[in-house]
């Protein structure tokens, strides 16, 4: 079985009596250990799309399959815990907590997920050296750097061990030498078994995965491998 | 996520927003501090009354009095020989719940001590007397049976009639003198202490005037028929004062000035009157002459006006810290609108609603319970002014009770308004949440 399964997905907005089809009965398939991009312009709905597979939302219609979780029509609670367990956010604009600090911002999804204090402290500790924070430890966001930021991020996704990373441009707010180093987390993220999903409108970042999803109107245009 | 997290989140927003933290809170602490400060009054007052009403003689004591007689009865009135020796008599000997029975015979007279002469009520009592009043000895003795039958020349006196005819003295040490009544000598052989409400005592303790105060007569004290008792033997008062103005009566047959009584035991109270009225009822040949008077009424107005206090007084602090626990509302929802990307962010890596509620109750809850231990602090400094300027005769009293209960009272009213905060921050939609600026 696919680690993700869309069938017939739909995703429709209303505002006021205007129906906005944001995701046309889309189609998609992903399997374990892939490292898909989906690009378009905006508008296209290719954030809409990743918000679903994100389990942030549930479609309108349709069939969604993530992890084995049937989330077709699946309640708040559920879709919180399959974000929790089995999958990693990395946003654009980072999204750390600033009152909190490094190894805090590594340890929210922990929080939530039940686990006792020590042990999570242990883990996100571990998980701030993996990502080469090792020395920052104690610092809050704003004493770091747009990468070193966006590595604190990556650790969060990390942590919880989940199946799939999702990549919200995440070099968007980054120079290119330290979104090339990002991009280069992702690649390793991907070569030790993560399932890779980036949302881009750059070609150029696509070009690092091996599949290519376009979108264009809430429908996928093409796919294709670089 | 566990509650302990939660509590950690919560305290230290608290502590991120000090100063807003603590405007939020100030509703509570006012609120508490209130509420504590108006149950130690009430309770100071409660105190007080309960003490007054156990000196004035409590429940236990109940009075004989004279009724008209009923048309009915209204020919016979002459076959009763109105109150005398022998109710008492009768009431000691059958009415077996009644502990003690005070007859008494009052006489107007001067009273003199050398220089100083006034014209004063003069009682002719009992030794049952002393425990009916509730008298309470500063120095020598009460009188006693031997006083009685041998009519000898003993009498007890109130402080204030001690002061009044030996200014110079303390009132214990005019016991052995002696003073005259009429121009008889009566020689002192108790003084009884000083009978005074709280606020008088405190009053004296302050500025050491209480006796100018007590005796300018302005003002209502309750106890200035006790504190002017002048107290000698019932046979003494019959056989000098009383018994030439209508020479047929005799000591048995004159008819009493007040016939006072206490009850043994206040949970046989109804059935104690009850032998009282039989009794009387034979001495009384049937005429319908006399009543019993109790405190009852009286007490239960009092208790009731205690009540009213208690309940105005706890709805104006409960109206405070309702007051309070809006404001707590108010600050929450300004500080989640604050917070919702950081809500946002929280619902993406995992948070249930539920998760995010319990966090911004928690924290109303927190803020509420520091506000309630705060306003504990403050209630004592108030407490301490209100001592000062207490507008009521009592010292307020804080009780334990009191304060347990306005810390708990605190924390629900910062449960009740976390609620609707909680729900509005649990209701995000995470994806909006992400995207807010």
């Amino acid at each position: 079985m696919s680690l993700v399964e869309l069938e017939g997905v739909s995703k429709i907005y209303r505002v006021g009596d205007q129906e906005i089809r944001a995701l046309d009965a889309v189609d998609l398939r992903i399997e374990e250990g892939e490292f898909v991009s989906i690009i378009g312009p905006s508008g296209s709905g290719k954030s809409t799309l990743m918000h679903l597979l994100g389990c942030l939302d549930a479609p309108t219609s349709g069939r969604m399959q993530i992890c084995g979780n049937d989330l077709s029509s699946a309640s708040a609670n559920r879709l919180a815990r399959v974000r929790n367990r089995e999958i990693g956010f990395v946003f654009q604009a980072f999204n750390l907590l600033p009152k909190l600090n490094v190894v805090q911002n590594i340890e929210l999804p922990l929080v939530y997920s039940g686990l006792p204090s020590a042990e999570r402290r242990q883990r996100s500790e571990q998980v701030a050296k993996d990502v080469g924070l090792g020395d920052r430890m104690a610092s809050r966001p704003v004493q770091l750097s747009g990468g070193q930021c966006q590595r604190v991020a990556i650790g969060r996704a990390l942590v919880n061990n989940p199946r799939i990373i999702f990549g919200d441009e995440p070099t968007g707010n980054l120079d290119t030498a330290t979104g090339e180093m990002i991009l280069k987390m992702f690649r390793d993220m991907n070569a030790a078994g993560k399932t890779i999903v980036l949302v881009t409108h750059d070609t150029d970042i696509a070009a690092v995965s091996r599949r290519v999803i376009e979108i264009r109107d809430g429908k996928i245009r093409r796919e294709y491998s670089p | 996520m566990s509650i302990l997290v939660a509590f950690r989140i919560g305290l230290r927003e608290i502590a991120d927003h000090k100063f807003r933290s603590f405007l939020s809170m100030l509703g509570i602490v006012l609120g508490v501090s209130s509420l504590i400060s108006t149950m130690a009054l009430t309770t100071g007052i409660e105190r007080g009354t309960r003490a007054f009403m156990q000196q004035v003689g409590g429940l236990e004591y109940v009075s004989v009095v004279n009724k008209e007689i009923s048309n009915e009865k209204f020919e016979f009135w002459n076959l009763s020989p109105g109150r005398t020796l022998r109710d008492a008599q009768a009431i000691r000997s059958s009415a077996s719940l009644i502990s003690h029975v005070s007859p008494e015979l009052s006489y107007g007279g001067v009273v003199a001590s050398g220089a100083h002469s006034d014209r004063q009520q003069i009682r002719g009592v009992f030794p049952d007397h002393f425990v009916v009043a509730r008298h309470e000895l500063l120095a020598g003795r009460f009188l006693s049976e031997l006083d009685i039958e041998r009519g000898l020349h003993s009498v007890v006196i109130g402080n204030e009639i001690a002061l009044s005819l030996w200014p110079e003295d303390d009132p214990a040490a005019t016991v052995g003198k002696t003073l005259l009544i009429d121009n008889q000598p009566f020689e002192v052989v108790g003084v009884l202490l000083k009978y005074e409400r709280d606020e008088d005592k405190r009053r004296r303790a302050k500025g050491g005037s209480g006796v100018a105060i007590s005796r300018s007569g302005r003002r209502y004290d309750p106890f200035r028929h006790k504190n002017e008792s002048i107290l000698i033997p019932y046979s003494t008062m019959f056989f000098d004062f009383r018994s030439g103005a209508f020479p047929l009566d005799s000591l048995e047959s004159v008819r009493l000035d007040s016939l006072t009584l206490r009850v043994g035991d206040l949970n046989h109270f109804r059935s104690a009157l009850d032998q009282v009225r039989a009794a009387l009822e034979v001495t009384h040949r049937e005429v319908d002459d006399f009543d019993l008077e109790t405190r009852e009424e009286w007490f239960d107005r009092m208790e009731s006006s205690i009540r009213a206090t208690k309940l105005s007084g706890g709805l104006i602090a409960t109206i405070s810290l309702v007051v309070g626990g809006i404001g707590i509302m108010n600050i929450m929802l300004a500080s989640i609108s604050e917070r919702v990307r950081e809500i946002g962010i929280r619902l993406a890596v995992g948070a249930r609603g539920r998760d995010i509620f319990v966090q911004i109750l928690v924290e109303s809850i927190s803020i509420a319970f520091i506000g309630g231990l705060l306003g504990v602090v403050a209630s004592v400094g108030l407490i301490e002014i209100l001592k000062l300027i207490s507008p009521t005769e009592n010292v307020p009293v804080l009780t334990a009770g009191g304060i347990m209960f306005s810390v708990a009272f605190a924390v629900i009213a910062g449960f009740l308004s976390g609620i609707y905060p909680a729900l509005r921050a649990s209701r995000l939609n995470p994806i909006n949440a992400l995207r807010y600026e």
